[in-house]
């Protein structure tokens, strides 16, 4: 049997990601790539990021990613949003490299809402 | 029913008929000999083979000795173009053929033209048939073969092999048949359909992997040259020596078949309408093919859904994106673009195959899981205009 393409964390994010949805209030950054899409919204208090939450089309890997990207940064300084986890990510969720590109999608997107946020 | 794994994927390989199974065990506890030998084990094992040789040959309506044995319908289709357009080569150079065939079929079309054979590959329409008057116009003076499926193994569409068949023999070029998805499950009558070579594999009908067959026509002209060489077995077509408990099941298969292929068919096209109707209404959704088609395939396309997060959230609905034999490239389906569908619209397709052991309860299961996958990716998704 060949190995299962996505690991349990994959599985668990794509099934019920808690930080899908929308977010009332919050100051968001979008980015599309082809048939990928991914939302990011964020509400800030006292200069932290107190809650993030996401949209997004595309592969189980890109969800996992996204769920995954908004439970690193929830409680993290705005200023955090400048460095992008991506090896962790890669590490954390078993993201084929082939796939790399997709995940830098979601770093451009961050990067953007941490533009924003700053404004 | 929520753990259970639901097979909906017969058009890549079917379970093994018990039936076939026993006969399987019985002959390979019976009969180890070889069944070129001349001595008594090996006269038997050749009676054996004979006996499946009829079974087949009576499901096909064609003499048992126009039948050889293969590994499977990839080799019988290699067997049949490479070897048919290479005899014919006096006719010309020029062969026809479809560009919604199977890869065991394009890939040896594609090996041809590079040996410098002048290949032409005719278009289906938007429902995937072939009309008879473009695959005609297609036809040279110097074309010598022709090959066409019968079944499509993405889309079901089922062509009009007697209508292709007859120009066939009116240009005087040889037809050959992939009917991989066919054989088994649809009634054919080779005695009175006018093709010359026909592809065929057990595990499609209920039989086991490993083992095929190729029918070769018995009239003038119509011959294949070998493509694999060894010790002369089967006219020196197909040498090799044979596997008389897998061609003992493939003829079992076959003798079953014979008597399943109308209440198989009606049992599919109730389930296929039950599980159409049941998903239909999904805002989106497109069926893929001649909705006339063989009633064990339903493939539908859905707007603006990843494919492979698709596939991840029908579980445990064990479907294909495209054929098995293509999907670990991850390209969307050659077929379906082959039939006007965009990337985003090809990418988004599911085949969903039944067979003999499918439930009414496991297709209502499916229609439901594909309603909620559907709508669990769009929640997730922001709008597609930003």
């Amino acid at each position: 049997m060949s190995a299962d393409p996505y690991n349990r964390k994959v599985r668990d994010s794509f099934a019920a990601p808690p930080h899908a949805g929308e977010l009332a209030g919050g100051i968001d950054a979008r980015v599309d790539a082809g048939d990928l899409r991914v939302e990011f919204a964020a509400t800030l208090e006292d200069g932290r990021i107190a809650a993030l939450r996401f949209r997004a089309r595309g592969c189980p890997h890109v969800i996992a990613a996204a769920e995954w990207v908004c439970d690193y940064y929830e409680g993290k300084p705005a200023e955090a949003l400048e460095v992008f986890p991506i090896a962790r990510i890669m590490e954390d969720l078993a993201v084929p490299t082939e796939k790399t590109g997709r995940i830098l999608v979601l770093e451009d997107a961050i990067q953007s809402l941490g533009r924003r946020l700053k404004h | 029913m929520p753990g259970k794994m639901i097979y909906l994927d017969y058009a890549a390989s079917t379970p093994v008929d018990s039936r076939v199974l026993d006969r399987m065990r019985e002959v390979a506890e019976l009969n180890c000999a070889n069944p070129s030998s001349t001595h008594a084990a090996g006269r038997e094992a050749q009676a054996i083979i004979a006996e499946a040789a009829a079974q087949l040959a009576e499901l096909l309506n064609v003499s048992p000795g126009s039948l050889i044995w293969t590994s499977g319908a990839t080799e019988s289709d290699n067997l049949a173009i490479a070897g048919g357009a290479r005899h014919r080569t006096h006719r010309g150079k020029h062969l026809v053929t479809m560009k919604t065939e199977h890869k065991a079929v394009t890939d040896v079309f594609e090996a041809l033209a590079k040996e410098g054979f002048d290949v032409t590959w005719v278009d289906a329409g938007a429902d995937g048939l072939l009309c008879p008057d473009s695959f005609a116009a297609a036809l040279r003076d110097d074309t010598q073969f022709a090959s066409i499926m019968y079944v499509n193994n993405e889309t079901g569409v089922i062509q009009d092999i007697e209508a292709l068949g007859t120009i066939c023999r009116e240009r005087d070029v040889l037809f050959h048949v992939d009917a991989a998805q066919a054989v088994g499950k649809l009634p054919i009558d080779l005695g009175n359909l006018p093709v010359d070579l026909l592809s065929l594999t057990g595990h499609k009908f209920y039989g086991p992997k490993g083992i095929g067959a190729l029918y070769i026509a018995d009239r003038a002209g119509c011959h294949v040259e070998p493509i694999l060489y060894g010790g002369g077995q089967q006219r020196s077509i197909r040498p090799g020596t044979l596997p008389t408990d897998l061609i003992a099941g493939l003829g079992m298969a076959a003798a079953v078949a014979a008597t399943r292929i109308e209440p198989d068919l009606a049992h599919l096209r109730a389930l296929r309408q039950l599980l159409w109707e049941g998903i239909r209404c999904v805002d989106g959704i497109r069926l893929n093919g001649d909705p006339g088609g063989f009633p064990g395939i339903l493939n539908v396309s859905v707007e603006d859904i990843d494919g492979e997060s698709l596939l991840l959230a029908l579980e445990p609905l064990l479907v294909a994106t495209g054929s098995a034999c293509n999907s670990k490239t991850g390209e969307p389906s050659y077929v379906l673009r082959a039939l006007g569908l965009g990337d985003d619209q090809a990418q988004s397709a599911i085949r969903f195959s039944l067979g003999r052991p499918t439930t009414r309860d496991e297709v209502e299961f499916a229609a439901a899981r594909y309603r909620d996958a559907v709508a669990h990716l769009r929640k997730l998704a922001p709008d597609r205009a930003a």
